[in-house]
């Protein structure tokens, strides 16, 4: 009994021993590269913020709107978004090739997953900055149009414009990554359609509204209001 | 330059002055201007040779027969008997983009190369042009040795208000003299003058597609050539609205005078004050066409322009600016009395300079985003005019003009990053 005790016991000592020398080595190595891969980005990203100015990108940010939509005030800077940029980049790197070290299955099946996704993801942001400047730029053409053709709801239309084409880039950049491509093309489909069908209820009313008006007051022009032709303006 | 255009210079061999017209569908007009010029050149200039050109951007109306139809009785028209040189009367389509400002090169094209001592230029849709214009805008030249005779003209008080809210004010404080009529369409320009402005790139620019009127009066300001205006009474328009609204005029406009503060930073920025130049003509007064104002409407657009764009403005505007705006807003809403001091109209459009420089929005956004500030300037000073005679107005104008100068350093500094200090009012 005793030696039967002993057997299992050693038995259970081995397979950890075993385990401990399988995993504990990879599991060592994993954690010093995620160490030093976190020491390195943060080291870059300190180097980054002092030497990186981009001030070309600054530029491209503040007008395009991408900087107000980062921070109210604009002041969302392209070393910032560089900086921070490397410190992610490097950190998942890092971990990355931690869990190769595991040598397993698993780790490996991650891995591949994210490098093959990669490539879909960069393009996928890209698409969704894109649209969201895009949204911005229209969005606020559109705004100073409204006002200045003095359309009622100016901000509302702008909201809806904005709406719209950061929609479109989330379809899109679902599509590009594979990633329920119908439902959201469905639902693109449906609130296009609803737009759509939106409007035509808003022009039926207006237009029946002003057959009314027409034939109730035929005859009676609306009153003129004065105003100086553009010549006068220069 | 078209080939028969090179054609007919060729031919012509060489001229003293060459008077230009650009048109575009104005062949309801065009006739009678260009028979003004023609008896104009021919009453004051018959001992120099001269060329009228017709710069046409493919008028589809008769612009062009109806130039090539002008002609004047010399005996009854200009009282004169003794027989007068030819006038060579020319119409061609210029080439390039359409615009005032391709019209302009082609003129000033043919000017340069038929060795003109002077060329002006005329709009083709003037309904008040005389004779006596032409005189006005080429002897200051030929005669007074000046470079660019800028027009000045008598005009409603609510006439011309971009040029008197902005753009008078803006290029008498920028380059320091004091043209009345930046931007009025008509111009005498030396023959060394034209040649300058063929050598400027910004032919295919917007300015010169846009905003050819400011930019031909700033590059003779800021170059140091001598200028000066003459008097020429009422301008009077075929009463034809140009294709464009009020946004996108004050686009062209403003941008233009904001783009070429920073091709002469330099030079605006050493000018302290500014000084009258010598004005030509017998100014006499004319009845003028009434201009119809709705103020309540115009209070209006501000006021939903307030309410709307507070996300634009509050990028353009700095935080002191923006509070008096706010202000200005309650005030109306309220319905006290409408006032927009000029300081406060004097710091929005130094805030809207310097934000075009590195425009936190696209640039035609930020500056059609002007227009309801604009309407509201327009509606506080016809509030404030409302009971004044012409001489008052200008001299209410001319207030304006002093406010502007005297925060000139303010606008040094913000237009180099610097802190902004306010300056005390005079």
């Amino acid at each position: 009994m005793p030696n039967g005790f002993g057997q299992i016991f050693q038995g259970v000592l081995d397979r950890l021993h075993n385990q401990a020398t399988t995993v504990l080595p990879g599991l060592l190595a994993a954690a010093i590269i995620v160490l030093t891969s976190f020491l390195i980005a943060l080291a870059a990203r300190a180097l980054l913020y002092r030497i990186f100015k981009g001030l070309a990108i600054d530029r491209f940010l503040r007008r395009s709107g991408v900087a107000y939509i980062m921070d109210k005030q604009g002041s969302f800077r392209a070393t910032r978004l560089v900086a921070e940029g490397a410190y992610a980049a490097i950190l998942i790197t890092g971990f990355l090739t931690g869990l190769s070290a595991f040598n397993s299955q698993l780790a490996d099946h991650i891995i591949q997953g994210f490098v093959l996704l990669m490539p879909k993801l960069v393009v996928a942001a890209l698409i969704i900055v894109g649209g969201v400047w895009a949204s911005q730029y229209f969005g606020r053409g559109l705004l100073v149009w409204a006002v200045n053709e003095g359309l009622p709801a100016p901000r509302r239309l702008a909201a809806i414009c904005r709406v719209m084409i950061v929609f479109i880039s989330i379809v899109v950049a679902a599509d590009q990554m594979d990633f329920a491509p119908r439902v959201f093309l469905a639902a693109f489909i449906i609130l296009i359609g609803g737009f759509v069908l939106l409007s035509a209820i808003a022009l039926g009313s207006t237009a029946s509204a002003e057959f009314k008006r027409f034939f109730q007051g035929a005859g009676h022009e609306p009153e003129r209001i004065a105003e100086k032709s553009l010549w006068n303006q220069l | 330059m078209p080939a028969e255009a090179q054609r007919a210079v060729e031919t012509i061999g060489g001229a003293d002055l060459v008077v230009g017209i650009p048109s575009f569908n104005n062949g309801r007009t065009i006739g009678r201007v260009a028979t003004a010029v023609s008896a104009g050149l021919a009453k004051y200039f018959p001992q120099l040779r001269a060329v009228v050109v017709n710069s046409d951007g493919g008028s589809g109306d008769g612009t062009q027969q109806a130039v090539m139809q002008a002609h004047h009785e010399d005996a009854s028209l200009l009282l004169l008997e003794t027989p007068l040189s030819a006038t060579h009367l020319l119409s061609f389509p210029y080439h390039g983009v359409p615009g005032k400002g391709s019209a302009f090169r082609m003129i000033f094209e043919m000017a340069h190369r038929l060795g003109a001592k002077a060329c002006a230029v005329v709009d083709s849709d003037l309904r008040s042009i005389t004779p006596e214009w032409i005189d006005l805008l080429i002897r200051p030249i030929v005669v007074g040795g000046y470079d660019f005779v800028a027009p000045s003209y008598q005009r409603h008080k609510y006439d011309g208000t971009i040029t008197n809210s902005i753009v008078y004010p803006m290029t008498r404080m920028l380059y320091g003299h004091r043209v009345r009529q930046p931007i009025g369409g008509e111009f005498g320009i030396s023959g060394r003058l034209v040649e300058r402005y063929l050598r400027h790139t910004e032919w295919e620019t917007d300015i010169a597609r846009f905003g050819i009127d400011i930019w031909l009066t700033t590059v003779a300001l800021a170059e140091g050539y001598r200028v000066c205006q003459s008097y020429l009474g009422a301008k009077l328009h075929d009463a034809k609205d140009p294709a464009s609204d009020l946004s996108s005029m004050l686009e062209q406009v403003v941008g233009s005078v904001f783009t070429l503060m920073r091709d002469y930073e330099d030079r605006w920025q050493a000018i302290e004050g500014s000084r009258p130049i010598e004005t030509f003509g017998f100014r006499f007064d004319v009845g003028l066409d009434p201009v119809p104002v709705n103020v309540a409407r115009m209070i209006g657009v501000f006021e939903r322009g307030f309410r709307d764009l507070e996300e634009i403005w509050k990028l353009v505007l700095r935080q002191e600016t923006y509070a008096g705006i706010r202000t200005l807003a309650e005030s109306a809403s309220s319905g006290g009395v409408f006032h927009l001091p000029d300081d406060l109209w004097v710091r929005t459009v130094f805030d809207f300079a310097c934000a075009f420089q590195q425009p936190p929005v696209a640039r035609g956004v930020l500056l059609r985003s002007l227009t309801p500030l604009y309407i509201a300037r327009v509606a506080s000073f016809v509030v404030e005019t409302e009971y004044m005679v012409a001489d008052e107005v200008e001299q209410r104008i001319e207030l304006l003009c002093r406010a502007f100068e005297r925060n000139k350093p303010l606008l040094a500094a913000q237009w180099r990053g610097e802190p902004v200090k306010e300056v005390a009012h005079a």
